[in-house]
């Protein structure tokens, strides 16, 4: 497997990295849940019957 | 600086062989797979419907313990050696709780497989969760138990590994791999003594007849105590190769090494006392036990979500020592024609995916409306069986050019695998969610009913389970191509320039990580503890209903005839006499 240090075009090191990448992906993942969250409210919840727990 | 068969060539030789088990297991399961994928969505069928439990017990047991245990020993053994810089401390040991894995291995396998004939009276059609009254015959128990028995005696040999070391670096930090081995280990010895209890206090002398029932709701839940961990032992080593090779693919370094132990600590905490969300619709668990492993499950959302991080920012630091700019640009930086890199990660982003149906799955409420249907199966194949096992197949074809020395047979096929195996899982898992989610049932053979028609909101039932076959048909051909690379690559030539066997040091290295985070002993206390917590009284309730052995009630099918001409008659009725006068003492002391 070729990719290890040789295709690198330069080195950042602890301090000057700054992962704005990771945070805009973990962003639209909970973006993403909250949506399916709303969707789940509305079809799979409130379009279904009631869910009994507990005495009846 | 050289090739892990270079610096371990006898190491090599036990990790190659536990590869080779587990994609034998591999190949075998998705065999299995197929068929039953076939089965159930009506396209061929080319068992008798009541073989479908065989085929699913296959498939389970083989898929979700042989082929992922047999890996994740023969990378935690790579794991400590190479981070240890140390061989094993005697490698006979070594190869005996291989050997021991294997027989434990036969004998449940010949069991299970035996199902397919009438020649036999033997068969453990009793899917891989074993729950009474199903029984199986007492070869299946005994091949479990020698199997777990061998992976205890794997963890004693790396922690007699660690010791050794620690003898000659007394004030070094543990180094990263090995204390991920560490750690899951722990958790593993935790969690296996629900299930060894379960073995061997009830399923397996019921099944040879010693005693006559036994209380399902007690033998359900020692099953789950240790059916979540289970779940972390296949998860923390793809973990593990996720924090310190998905870096090293993609050019960068590992973002946190105190994170990095902080994950694994949590998962040693709390991967155990969640089991009973498992059991939300078991009746017999009072609500508030079912509240209690709730609110733990959703604390250990916070362990995946610190990987999801740590590991998505390893990326981007590779992406950009590679020339990646932008918010979004750096992803066209990695290294996407390599294979090991591209199946590891598009393992990660289906256990993305995976995450938003476990935690329907994890809130009580909701998990009613998926609970038993086919949207179980959509959902563990994201991650067991994709997160894991994509996750191994692509490191594969890292290790076993390191372990046997021989060149990779094709770049190009194991690219394609890869991606195979990923849209091939798109297809049949988003198909099997949506299923569950109109009321499909799981391990169901034949899930048609005359007079009766599953309500659609958009598409057909038909367009999902071609959905589900065509992605099970492209699974299986991934599953073909890997094997046959892995294949050719074993007897290929050797290779010469193999790459060194290294890890990148982390970022932000070991030092800055406080060290009570390395203070096993104190995690290991904290982690009963909270068991204890979570289970006494459950277990106690469950115990005080039904009793020890249950109200009674019949297995199926029963095995006492044929434990009995083999002579186990006698020696039952001497243990059983024995078992309850040691309960009749325990009563009167309690
Ligand atoms: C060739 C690829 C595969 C195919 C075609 C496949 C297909 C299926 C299907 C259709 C089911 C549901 C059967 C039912 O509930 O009626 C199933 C169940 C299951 N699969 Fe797979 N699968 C594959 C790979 C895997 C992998 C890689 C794993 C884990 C490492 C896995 C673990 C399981 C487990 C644990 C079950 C549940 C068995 C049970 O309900 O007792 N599968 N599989
Ligand atoms: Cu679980």
């Amino acid at each position: 497997m070729s990719s290890d240090a040789d295709a690198l075009e330069r080195h950042i090191g602890h301090d000057e990295f700054d992962p704005v990448g990771t945070l805009a992906l973990i962003g639209i993942y909970f973006l993403i849940l909250l949506l399916m969250w709303l969707f789940m409210y509305f079809v799979e919840f409130l379009g279904n019957d009631l869910t009994v727990v507990g005495m009846i | 600086m050289s090739a892990y068969i270079d610096q371990f060539p006898e190491e090599a030789k036990v990790i190659r062989s536990a590869f080779y088990a587990s994609f034998f297991a591999l190949a075998l399961g998705a065999a299995f797979g197929l068929i039953q994928t076939l089965h159930r969505t009506d396209f061929v069928r080319i068992i008798p419907a009541e073989m479908y439990y065989t085929v699913l017990t296959a498939h389970g047991v083989l898929m979700v313990v042989t082929f992922t245990i047999f890996f994740l020993v023969a990378i935690f053994t790579w794991a400590v050696t190479t981070s240890l810089d140390r061989g094993v401390e005697d490698i006979r040991f070594t190869w005996s709780w291989y050997g021991l894995m294997t027989l434990g291995t036969a004998f449940a396998a010949i069991a299970i497989l035996a199902g397919f004939t009438d020649r036999t009276e033997i068969s453990a059609d009793v899917l891989f969760t074993f729950y009474a009254p199903l029984q199986a015959h007492p070869m299946f128990y005994v091949g479990l138990v020698l199997f777990v028995i061998g992976t205890w005696l794997a963890g004693a040999d790396w922690f007699r590994s660690w010791w050794a070391w620690k003898q000659e670096n007394p004030d070094k930090r543990i180094p990263l791999p090995t204390f991920m081995v560490l750690t899951t280990m722990i958790m593993w010895y935790l969690a296996t003594l629900g299930v060894a209890t379960s073995i061997i206090a009830f399923l397996l002398p019921w099944s040879l007849g010693l005693i006559d029932t036994v209380n399902p709701t007690l033998t359900r839940t020692l099953f789950w105590f240790w059916g979540h961990p289970v779940v972390y032992f296949w998860l923390m080593p793809a973990y593990m190769m996720w924090y310190i090779m998905l870096p090293k693919f993609s050019g960068g370094r590992l973002f946190s090494d105190p994170l990095a132990r902080v994950v694994f600590v949590l998962f040693l905490l709390l991967s155990t006392p969640v089991g009973i969300h498992h059991q939300y619709l078991d009746p017999g668990i009072a609500e508030g036990f079912k509240f209690i492993a709730m609110t733990n499950t959703m604390f250990l959302l916070l362990p995946s979500l610190l990987t999801a991080f740590t590991v998505v920012a390893s990326m981007e630091h590779g992406a950009r020592q590679r020339g990646g700019e932008g918010y979004f640009g750096w992803l066209g930086a990695l290294p996407w024609r390599d294979p090991v890199f591209t199946g590891m990660a598009l393992a990660g982003l289906m256990f993305a995916a995976g995450g938003f149906s476990g935690m329907i799955n994890a809130g009580m409420n909701i998990n009613y409306l998926v609970h038993n249907s086919l949207w179980v199966p959509g959902h563990f194949h994201l991650t067991v069986g994709t997160a894991v096992a994509l996750t191994f197949m692509a490191v594969s074809y890292y290790f076993i050019p390191q372990v046997t020395g021989r060149r990779l047979a094709s770049k190009q096929i194991a690219l394609v695998q890869v991606v195979m195996w990923f849209v091939g899982m798109t297809f049949m898992s988003n198909a099997m969610h949506r299923g569950g989610l109109l009321g499909m049932p799981r391990r169901t053979a034949e899930p048609e009913y005359a007079g009766f028609q599953f309500e659609t909101a958009i598409g057909t039932v038909g367009e999902l389970n071609a959905q589900i076959a065509l992605g099970g048909v492209l699974l299986t051909l991934s599953t073909l191509l890997f094997i046959v690379n892995m294949s050719i690559t074993a007897l290929n030539d050797r290779d010469d320039d193999l790459p060194s066997n290294t890890i990148p040091e982390p970022l932000s290295g070991p030092n800055e990580a406080p060290l009570v985070l390395d203070n096993l002993k104190l995690w290991t206390a904290i982690a009963v503890v909270l068991v204890i917590f979570a289970y006494s009284l459950p277990l106690a309730s469950i115990v005080e209903r039904g009793g020890l052995f249950g109200p009674g009630g019949d297995a199926f099918p029963m095995f006492l005839e044929l434990a009995d001409s083999f002579g186990f008659a006698l020696v039952g009725e001497t243990l059983s006499a024995m078992v309850s006068s040691l309960l009749e003492t325990l009563r009167t002391v309690v």
